[in-house]
């Protein structure tokens, strides 16, 4: 077995995965590729440190319709490592080529090491509340989120090898019609550097105005627990931060009546500064705040908005 | 008439588990089990198409041997019957044991227009089941699904996928994973929770199914499972005068550089 196979339908996101592959050629002492639907990107891989690169030349352009050909590329290659970008579709093809090649699947991996000769990866379990370190033997398959690595930088006089497979995929059993893109009201909250987030705490619907004031005076985006998103539908769900939802990687998180389901909790942890407003001090989401204020809401956004408007 | 499969998971309730402060690791000792919330929705979906389109609804699962009791609670919620697999392997099942053991059931009991399950489990969602079940009985899978709606043979299904949604369709048998906001779970009424006692269940033993000893050797093998705790400062101002509070607050964030 041999070679680091990194496949995204998304550019981006498989140049981050570089950064991780690059990692494991140096400890496995083994050639990094990565698959690819966009041919036009063959440059920029090899720039990034792709040794080669395998373009994908289909007739379908639903990316879904590529994991047999990818669990046949990596089963003709021998490949010992395939990392695939952690968005929905990639964890579908990447969970179909596992089953189509009877291999282990890590998914939403945090870190991917080689140690003892095999994969070693670590994930959350239990909503957040626990990370589970997990050993795979080779071929291993793991998905790796999206933005957990920078992308690897493009580097002068680069040398890779290119080839193209054709794949027959057209008759994949589902046709596809009407995609939509969801718009999204205002940022994007995963990438926003401060987010509000509102949970139970608010009465009603028209309550969220308090936070949105807050929001304003900060120039922070708004957020909210799942139940604020799916059971009320308050908030657009696109707006939901959780384990299963949007993670929010803020300069600032200021959590306003969320009382810190691990789920919820899971999805803000990698912001720097957690603040959390809630009356119950014994709220689980004071334990991962760095500040707190035990109080009514009501009370204390009116405040707090009028004394960082002020700043 | 179709004729339907939901998949669900029988898990520790991860709101019970405590994580020792010491050594980090997780106190499930005083855990109740749950079905695995996603599950729930799948249940609730399944039973809202056969009462659509006047199918039938099968349940079936594979957990421990405390898998049986999560058979009541199943069948309250719509299923007409349930099958279980309760056996020690489950313990150390990764997604590729799971799906074999659910594919070898299934083929067992003959073919499903539709299989259902929840986009992932409540505790190790790995959200790999539902395309790993439905290439090894070689049907298409349709993830990440928010509206589902049958035509006669045909399923057509809406998809979300993070910044797009998208409609499919598949002809004849196809797996689909649901996601939580295509409906909310009913919560069982007393009169169903009486009828469940009646509805038949039936256990299959792991050494019925067709499964060669590979099968249900896991892929992936866990190492360590430690409580993820982060180091916050965990400053808290409780004054009875929250323009205090407020102030102090201010105070601490001015210092951290953010006002």
């Amino acid at each position: 077995m041999s070679g680091i196979w990194i496949y995204s339908e998304d550019s981006v996101i498989a140049k981050e995965l570089l950064t991780a592959g690059l990692e494991l050629k140096v400890s496995m002492s083994q050639s990094v590729g990565v698959i690819t639907l966009a041919g036009e990107e063959q440059d920029a891989f090899i720039a990034a440190g792709a040794d080669k690169v395998c373009i994908l030349k289909g007739q379908n352009p639903w990316s879904e319709s590529y994991a047999d050909a990818v669990a046949d590329f990596v089963s003709k290659e021998r490949a010992s490592v395939l990392l695939v970008g952690g968005t929905l579709r990639g964890k579908d093809l990447a969970a179909i080529a596992a089953a189509t090649l009877r291999t282990g699947l890590v998914t939403d991996a945090l870190t991917v090491q080689y140690v003892n000769n095999g994969i070693e990866t670590t994930r959350l379990i239990y909503g957040g509340l626990a990370i589970q370190t997990e050993a795979i033997s080779l071929p291993a398959f793991v998905t790796v989120p999206p933005r957990t690595y920078m992308e690897a930088p493009a580097m002068a006089g680069r040398q890779g090898e290119v080839f193209t497979v054709k794949v027959d995929n057209i008759a994949s059993g589902i046709s596809v019609s009407s995609v939509c893109p969801i718009i999204r009201e205002g940022a994007d909250i995963s990438t926003a550097s401060r987010v509000v987030g509102v949970g139970r705490g608010f009465g009603k619907r028209e309550d969220l105005a308090m936070a949105e004031k807050l929001a304003q005076a900060i120039g922070a985006e708004i957020g909210c627990t799942r139940g604020i998103a799916e059971d009320s539908h308050w908030l657009p769900s696109e707006r939901y931060i959780g384990i299963s939802g949007q993670k929010v990687k803020a300069e600032l998180y200021i959590a306003a009546g969320i009382s810190g389901q691990v789920q919820h909790v899971a999805g803000v942890r990698d912001s720097k500064i957690i603040v959390a407003i809630d009356t119950n001090e014994k709220a689980p989401i004071f334990a991962a705040a760095d500040y707190g204020i035990v109080g009514d809401l009501y009370e204390v956004l009116p405040l707090l908005a009028g004394a960082m408007g002020e700043k | 008439m179709p004729k339907i499969l939901v998949c669900y998971k029988w898990v520790l309730d991860e709101q019970d588990i405590k994580i020792n402060s010491g050594n980090l690791s997780l106190d499930s000792s005083r855990a109740k089990y749950k079905i695995s919330d996603y599950d729930k929705n799948a249940i609730e979906e399944a039973t809202l198409l056969m009462e659509a389109y006047e199918g039938n609804v099968d349940a079936l699962t594979f957990g421990s041997d405390k898998v049986k009791q999560s058979l009541k609670d199943a069948l309250s919620r719509g299923p007409g019957s349930v099958q279980w697999i309760g056996d020690a392997a489950f313990e150390q099942a990764d997604a590729f044991v799971t799906a074999n053991v659910l594919a070898a059931a299934i083929r067992k009991n003959g073919t499903y227009d539709l299989i259902l399950c929840g986009e992932g489990s409540a505790d190790s969602y790995s959200q790999q089941v539902a395309p790993r079940l439905a290439t090894l009985l070689g049907i298409p899978v349709i993830t990440f699904v928010q509206k589902l709606c049958m035509d006669g043979s045909r399923t057509i299904a809406t998809r979300k996928l993070g910044d797009c949604t998208e409609v499919v369709e598949v002809e004849g048998p196809a797996v689909i994973s649901v996601l939580p906001e295509i409906n909310k779970p009913r919560i069982p009424s007393l009169k169903q929770v009486m009828a469940a006692a009646k509805k038949p269940s039936q256990e299959i033993k792991l050494a019925e199914l067709e499964l060669s000893a590979e099968d249900i050797i896991p892929k992936t093998v866990s190492i360590s499972v430690k409580g993820y705790i982060m180091n916050r400062k965990n400053i808290l101002f409780k004054e009875a005068s929250q323009a205090d509070n407020v102030a102090k607050l201010v105070a601490s964030l001015a210092q951290e550089g953010l006002c």
